[in-house]
């Protein structure tokens, strides 16, 4: 039977950190003069006691044992669960009439990255509640980024034993120890997110949403201070500003530390960059080619909106300039696939990830050549690496994954009676964690309040699983997991 | 570069065939005494001659089918027999462009079903049965070809099928050809029972012939514009499910069937997963009726096994309009159209035992996540899969999903709305026959859409029809370097 101790203690700090997070939003609360600064005190208070309780009880247990495979598997659960479900008490009780289920959408939505929002009315909400929801997607990017580069290599987990050597190589002594890349992670974070703030401040916006846009935007989270989202500000320069930190964002952050040690040639020397930035150029330029050939839009505005919206989609951000649902069947078509995408692995952004896309070329290339001459033995390769089979055949099974859950995510959807295009696209978009779907209920221009409970619950649970790479929470299913 | 001489020989062949199947139809119209009968005998002709100049130019005395041959051959005879099968509907009084002959023609070798001819009833009988015809010839057409061509070629994980005879266990046949052979006198049998059961349901001679073969092949193609809910019987129905099913099946295991040995038939898993697979989805359909819609049971059930079997086993009837159904119904039906039947059946789609391969490594893989040094094999019908047969199979799954998706941003591009496009690249690529939504819905058909769409989704039905890897390969730059 797994230990729980050790998780139990770790949730107990993570918990402890959200209560303490928790107590930025009341104190602008209190600057701004709103009553809400009681809730998030004492959402604070809750939460910081039940994450104290479990590091003061569990502490002894920490001492004499260490983390295990099966530990590691329910920590990240466990703690990405709960983490969720605390962040959603200030939601239910501050006065925006939201029920449970509303309350953990959003708090879901959040952490995940995913920028799905169940409020409307943002212009004139309550200061403390914005800013909490842009610490929640802060906290949930640079909480993916530590996970992926540190914890879901050693899980072996959709091919990301791929990236596992990237600490210990010798060739490539980026930084040996895992608490070290942590702190570089963070500080790069942290630097991108000042700089981003900055910027935008610089470009015209007010210090506040300066702040919460950065921060979402590193996130690649895509909650924003107003219902019209970036729209509202109609201005290129702050469009520009974001589009460069999305795809900082969606930018594995390794590459960001070696960048920083060796300069932007490490942007250009890693293959999956390359591929990233080469699919946003393809995607961008065809969309805005269709729009100004069938939409008679001005090339200037078609490239502008195109490049914003294929930013935010394919990094999974979420943010809309404008409604795309009224660029033609093409851009329809083209922003509901690029809904899958992602960006890099080690980034903020969800969905299948660049990296997977290589290796899965690479491997179907590899079988089709295999066809022709059949006894030849060829090994796909990726950035110079060797494919072996088992991570082939980890990366195709979490393709597998990918595409059953959401084939199972819609079906769910539409039991509670949502229209094809909702259920589908709803699918796609939460457990890539991106945003908006398409159709007019959960479009770019619209709003996830008006679903039924069941189905934001449905769509709350395809959130985690997407954030977690299902394969970590399927795991947890397995009998196996449970017996000794 | 590959030599293509013995390539176009067969072709040759083929177009003879072709010619001599344009026969029937030309016979129909003379009986019937319409008028059209010239346009197949011309069509016929033309077919005659050009395969018959084939055959004597490219005869060749060292004829030797390398791998590469046999990939050009397959996609080149479906494509070249979709072309001059056109040519009556091109030719004919149906005032149908050479694009709408091409997606017809494509549509039925393909046996998907989807169509563009509007009139179905007041079409003349020579037409009717020359579409019943062309999937009826693709259903026996993709057998032959899963039992001999594809898991020889090794596509997408169909080397589990490699002829078991050369195993001493299970002394099947021992020859191909004789396996063919077997094969194709079951196919017509059960296509003859097929139409008898119609017929003896209540359908005239000349539709239960015509159904029967589209049934058989789970093709799709009707000879009244409301389908096989023109007749509006529910023993027709029935008869109509039953044969849908018997044509998903493995043909290689009727072959022990008819020699007295049902066994390896009933104890298939692939059959078993097909069986479970569209029996919880009828389930849960038929449930969903009763409740939501109040459904009487009897007939909630039958329409729901009606159209799901057909939606699932990629033939395409219709007995009613299943888009008015609900939400939760669309969806299923949307991705029921992904699964298929069996492989080795006239059936496309994903097909079955890909479904339990993958389902077999990922669960396997999960298991490995736990125990890192613990060996793990995932198994298919009570045998280990070996490592390449899974990356094949996943690699196939991951190919489809890719063509799915290509497929539906091209289609957006020619201006489809969404639903439209996502379904109709679904159905296309799946060989079902009617998509979603309006336009090409169960009650609509696909003769409005524009040009450029039709011949992407005929391009989609080949890509689908001849799983993928087949016509892919003729894409590569390595295919065609020495």
């Amino acid at each position: 039977m797994t230990d729980i101790r050790p998780v139990l203690f770790v949730v107990g700090v993570l918990l402890s950190a959200l209560g303490v997070a928790m107590l930025l939003p009341a104190a602008v609360d209190v600057a701004s003069d709103d009553v809400d600064w009681r809730v998030f005190a004492v959402s604070s208070m809750v939460t910081i006691f039940v994450g104290g309780s479990l590091v003061l009880s569990m502490r002894g247990a920490n001492d004499e044992r260490r983390l295990g495979l099966r530990e590691a598997f329910l920590l990240t659960v466990m703690s990405w669960t709960l983490v969720a479900l605390f962040a959603a008490i200030p939601f239910l009780f501050s006065n925006l009439g939201l029920g449970p289920a509303d309350a953990v959408f959003e708090a879901v939505s959040g952490i995940t990255t995913t920028g799905s929002t169940v409020l409307s009315g943002l212009d004139r909400m309550p200061r403390g509640i914005l800013l909490w929801r842009s610490i929640l997607q802060w906290i949930g990017g640079i909480g993916i980024v530590v996970t992926a580069i540190a914890l879901l290599p050693l899980l072996q987990v959709g091919g990301m034993q791929l990236f596992r050597t990237e600490s210990s190589d010798r060739s490539d002594k980026l930084f040996p120890r895992l608490k070290q890349v942590a702190t570089a992670l963070v500080s790069v974070y942290l630097g991108l997110t000042t700089l981003c703030a900055l910027s935008l401040w610089a470009a015209g916006m007010s210090l506040f949403d300066a702040v919460n846009h950065a921060m979402t935007s590193l996130a690649t989270g895509g909650y924003s201070t107003h219902d019209a989202s970036i729209g509202f500000f109609r201005s290129a320069l702050i469009e520009g500003i974001i589009v460069v930190f999305m795809l900082l964002g969606g930018i594995t952050f390794t590459v960001h530390v070696r960048a920083l040690r060796m300069g932007p040639a490490a942007y250009v020397r890693d293959e999956q960059v390359r591929l990233f930035l080469a699919l946003v150029a393809v995607a961008t330029l065809s969309i805005a080619a269709w729009t100004v050939l069938t939409q008679d839009m001005a090339i200037h505005d078609a490239i502008r909106g195109a490049l914003f919206n294929v930013v935010s989609i394919i990094t999974t951000t979420g943010y809309a300039s404008a409604d795309y649902a009224l660029w033609g069947a093409y851009s329809v078509a083209a922003f509901y696939f690029l809904t899958f995408v992602g960006g890099c692995t080690g980034s903020t952004s969800g969905g299948m990830k660049i990296f997977r896309f290589q290796v899965l070329y690479a491997v179907a290339h590899q079988q089709l050549m295999q066809l022709l001459a059949p006894h030849r033995v060829t090994v796909p390769r990726v950035q110079g690496k060797e494919i072996e089979s088992s991570v082939a055949i980890s990366v195709l099974g979490f393709f597998f994954f990918y595409a059953l859950t959401f084939a199972v995510i819609a079906l769910a959807l539409s039991v509670f009676g949502l229209d094809p295009v909702t259920a589908l696209s709803g699918a796609a978009t939460a457990i890539g964690n991106v945003g908006p779907g398409l159709g007019p209920i959960i479009g770019p221009s619209g709003n996830f309040a008006t679903l039924p409970d069941g189905a934001k619950w449905v769509l709350s649970a395809g959130m985690l699983l997407g954030r977690l790479e299902f394969v970590t929470v399927f795991v947890l299913l397995t009998r196996a997991f449970w017996r000794d | 570069m590959p030599d293509i001489r013995p390539i176009f020989f067969i072709i040759g062949l083929l177009l003879v065939i072709l010619s001599a199947g344009m026969g029937v139809p030309a016979l129909a119209d003379i009986v019937t005494g319409h008028a059209n009968w010239r346009v197949f005998a011309g069509a016929a002709g033309a077919c005659l001659f050009i395969g018959v100049t084939l055959i004597l130019t490219m005869r060749t005395e060292a004829a030797r089918m390398g791998v590469r041959q046999a990939f050009l051959l397959t996609t080149v005879s479906w494509l070249v027999i979709a072309l001059f099968g056109a040519l009556p509907f091109a030719l004919a009084d149906l005032e149908l462009s050479y694009t709408d002959a091409v997606f017809e023609a494509m549509s039925g070798i393909t046996t998907t079903g989807a169509t563009v001819i509007v009139g179905l009833d007041r079409a003349p009988p020579g037409i009717l049965i020359w579409r019943a015809i062309l999937q009826w010839l693709g259903g026996i057409g993709i057998i032959v070809m899963a039992v001999s061509v594809l898991p020889m070629l090794r596509v997408g994980g169909m080397q589990l099928f490699r002829m078991e005879s050369s195993e001493k266990t299970e002394k099947a046949l021992p020859r191909v050809a004789q396996v063919v052979a077997i094969i194709s006198i079951i196919y017509v049998g059960l296509t003859m029972a097929c139409a008898l059961a119609y017929w003896l349901a209540g359908m005239r001679g000349f539709d239960a012939v015509a159904h029967a073969m589209t049934t058989v092949a789970t093709g799709g193609f009707s000879t009244a514009d409301a389908s096989v809910g023109h007749f509006n019987s529910p023993a027709i129905e029935w008869i109509a499910v039953a044969f849908m099913l018997s044509g998903s099946l493995p043909f290689v295991l009727y072959i022990q069937a008819v020699r007295g040995n049902i066994m390896p038939l009933l104890r298939d898993s692939q059959v078993h997963t097909f069986f479970g697979i569209a029996g919880t989805a009828i389930l849960l359909l038929a449930s969903w009726r009763i409740m939501a819609a109040d459904e009487a049971i009897g007939p909630a059930i039958r329409q729901v096994t009606f159209n799901l079997v057909s939606v699932m086993t990629g033939t395409g009837y219709a007995t009613s309009d299943f888009s008015l159904w609900g939400e939760f119904a669309l969806t299923v039906f949307f991705f029921a159209m992904f699964v298929g039947g069996c492989a080795g059946s006239t059936t496309c789609g994903l097909k079955v035992f890909r479904l339990q391969v993958l389902y077999a490594t990922t669960t396997a893989q999960i298991g490995k996540l736990l125990q890192p040094h613990g060996v793990f094999v995932p198994h298919f019908n009570r045998k280990p899969i070996p490592e390449s047969v899974s990356e094949s199979v996943l690699s196939f799954f991951f190919l489809y999903v890719v063509s799915f998706g290509a497929l539906s941003v091209g289609l957006g591009a020619t201006g489809l709305d969404f639903l439209t496009a996502v379904s109709g690249a679904a159905t296309a690529i799946a060989n079902v026959g009617p998509g979603l939504g309006d336009v090409i819905g169960p009650a609509g058909t696909f003769a409005s859409l524009p040009d450029p769409a039709k011949w992407l989704l005929s391009f989609g039905m080949l890509l689908g029809r001849l799983e993928l890897f087949t016509v892919l390969i003729l894409l590569t730059p390595a295919f065609w370097r020495n």
